[in-house]
């Protein structure tokens, strides 16, 4: 027994006239500062239903902790929603997963929103999610990320009931989102797609889902870098993420995203740079028990890019794309790299895509891919 | 051939638990108990105990019962019925997909075992290592 769980979604030019659809009147609008800069929140007031009122909260981090996420909780209880819309990235995405939760039920905690808990949400607002970049998938998952203080690792809250009811994808929401944001994003969702469809959890929904994700990235991404503003081009690519954000929420990540969240959290880099690093050298240690399946996604890629086998593929890709498959191309410094890399291989020891990813690894496993990746 | 549940298998899982090093590294910073709770089913009519308490990486003490008064009261519960075991020790249940579609029940504060999903995952790997006869 397993599920398939995913919003309703809303896609393609125009579909933020959805929210005007709606029937609600209080609105919470949770974002970060740029994305309110850049006039994207203003579209998103202009499509609300007349006479709604909002609130917005435009001053989440990156990568927020609790603390940053909960600063308004108190705000958003008086003003008394029935709606909250996250719209940004995934930092925006989660932390109105997780506000909507604490407003529903005002009795619990946090760390009370787990999978084995039945919360009983929506019983005062309902929740949608707004991506402004095209890679976290958090607008189709059922988790949040939230970092720890002080600590370098990160906690993932989840429950079926943080889903958001819609998720809307407006190619408009991502018409101007910076080259290197494009970049690392679209790394990130290839990730999602190609981890989610060897992963252990992985399911014919999710393999479905992996499977277009990639062909709509992989024949779009290129166009997209040239033609920044091409709005079918971008579309494919937003579309593509999202699919490979549903997949992998509904099948799990792998050894790339343990690697890469421990190497984040240590360096301070981009969440899909850091993926994007290990990638290749993952799909190369997981290539004994994940071959056919490999062999599968690499006949997705368009003729101009394809490789005879996948890792062979995504470098190259990648190289085409601007994403760096080693250390040394990304100007770390040594001296940092080897006083911590016993951090390094303990926080992607203990992160959750170990589990689910489908080789097991070990210690010394972990090690030797730092090595390779740092060009040892 | 340790027969499950029963107190051979608990000593054979102990034993084999204290010397997976994978266990070790992962769990050096764990400090508490748990209790493995196997529900009667159809295919087993009894309850049965098995209390662990782990710190550091190690397993300090452990009892066997199939009576709930004999073993302590610990911090974390792992339930389920004696079918779902016998499937998760075959490795033919995915121990969080278990708790997730409700074949198994864990209770306990969940903030701190989920800082410790890879010592998790290696005391379920444990018990697959076991070998082991089922009653039935
Ligand atoms: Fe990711």
């Amino acid at each position: 027994m397993w599920f398939f769980r995913s919003p309703q979604i809303v896609f393609g030019e125009d579909s933020l006239s959805f929210l005007n659809t709606l029937d609600a009147g209080r609105i919470v609008i949770v974002t970060d500062k740029n994305i309110l800069g850049s006039g994207l929140i203003d579209r998103v007031k202009k499509n609300l239903p007349e006479n709604a009122e909002t609130f917005v909260i435009s001053d989440i981090l990156p990568e927020p902790d609790y603390d940053n996420m909960l600063l308004h909780l108190d705000d958003v209880k008086k003003f008394n929603p029935d709606l909250f819309i996250g719209a940004g990235g995934g930092s925006s995405m989660d932390t109105a997963k997780i506000l909507f939760a604490l407003y529903e039920r005002q009795d619990i905690k946090v760390y009370d929103i787990t999978p084995l808990v039945k919360l009983n949400l929506r019983k005062k607002s309902h929740l949608i999610a707004i991506p402004t970049t095209s890679g976290t998938g958090s607008e189709c998952s059922w988790a949040a990320v939230v970092s720890e203080k002080n600590e370098y690792r990160k906690n993932e809250l989840a429950s079926p009931e943080i889903l958001p009811d819609y998720a809307i994808l407006d190619p408009e929401m991502v018409l101007s989102l910076p080259r290197e944001q494009t970049i690392n994003t679209s790394v990130d969702a290839m990730t999602h797609a190609i981890e989610s469809y060897v992963a252990k959890w992985a399911n014919p929904y999710s393999d479905a889902l992996a499977e277009k994700a990639l062909e709509l990235i992989s024949n779009n991404i290129l166009n997209v870098l040239s033609n920044p503003e091409n709005v079918d081009s971008r579309n494919n690519v937003h579309i593509g993420a999202s699919m490979a954000g549903m997949s992998f929420s509904n099948s799990q990540i792998g050894l790339a995203h343990a690697l890469g969240h421990s190497f984040g959290a240590v360096f301070k880099i981009a969440h899909g740079k850091t993926v994007g690093l290990f990638l290749p050298e993952v799909i190369r240690y997981n290539y004994k028990s994940s071959k056919n399946k490999y062999d599968k996604l690499n006949s997705i890629f368009p003729d101009n890019i394809r490789k005879p086998s996948l890792d062979m593929t995504v470098e190259n890709l990648f190289k085409k794309i601007g994403q760096p498959v080693k250390m040394n191309a990304m100007s770390i410094n040594e001296d940092y790299y080897s006083q911590n890399f016993d951090l390094l291989v303990e926080l992607a020891e203990n992160s959750t895509g170990i589990i689910t990813n489908p080789e097991d690894i070990d210690r010394e496993g972990i090690e030797t891919i730092f090595k390779k990746v740092h060009g040892d | 051939m340790a027969s499950f549940p029963g107190p051979e298998w608990a000593d054979e899982y102990v034993k084999a638990l204290n010397g997976n090093s994978e266990y070790k590294d992962a769990g050096k910073t764990w400090e508490g108990d748990i209790t493995f709770v196997v529900q009667p089913d159809d295919r087993y009519s009894k309850k049965w105990y098995l209390y662990l308490d782990l710190f550091h990486g190690e397993c300090r003490s452990y009892k066997a019962s199939d009576n709930e008064n004999d073993i302590k009261k610990s911090e974390f519960r792992y339930t389920g019925p004696y079918s779902n075991w016998v499937k998760l020790i075959n490795k033919e249940i995915d121990p969080i997909q278990g708790l997730m579609t409700g074949k198994f029940k864990l209770e306990g504060p969940m903030m701190k075992i989920m800082r410790y999903t890879k010592a998790a995952k290696e005391m379920v790997n444990t018990a697959s290592l076991v070998k082991t006869e089922f009653e039935a």
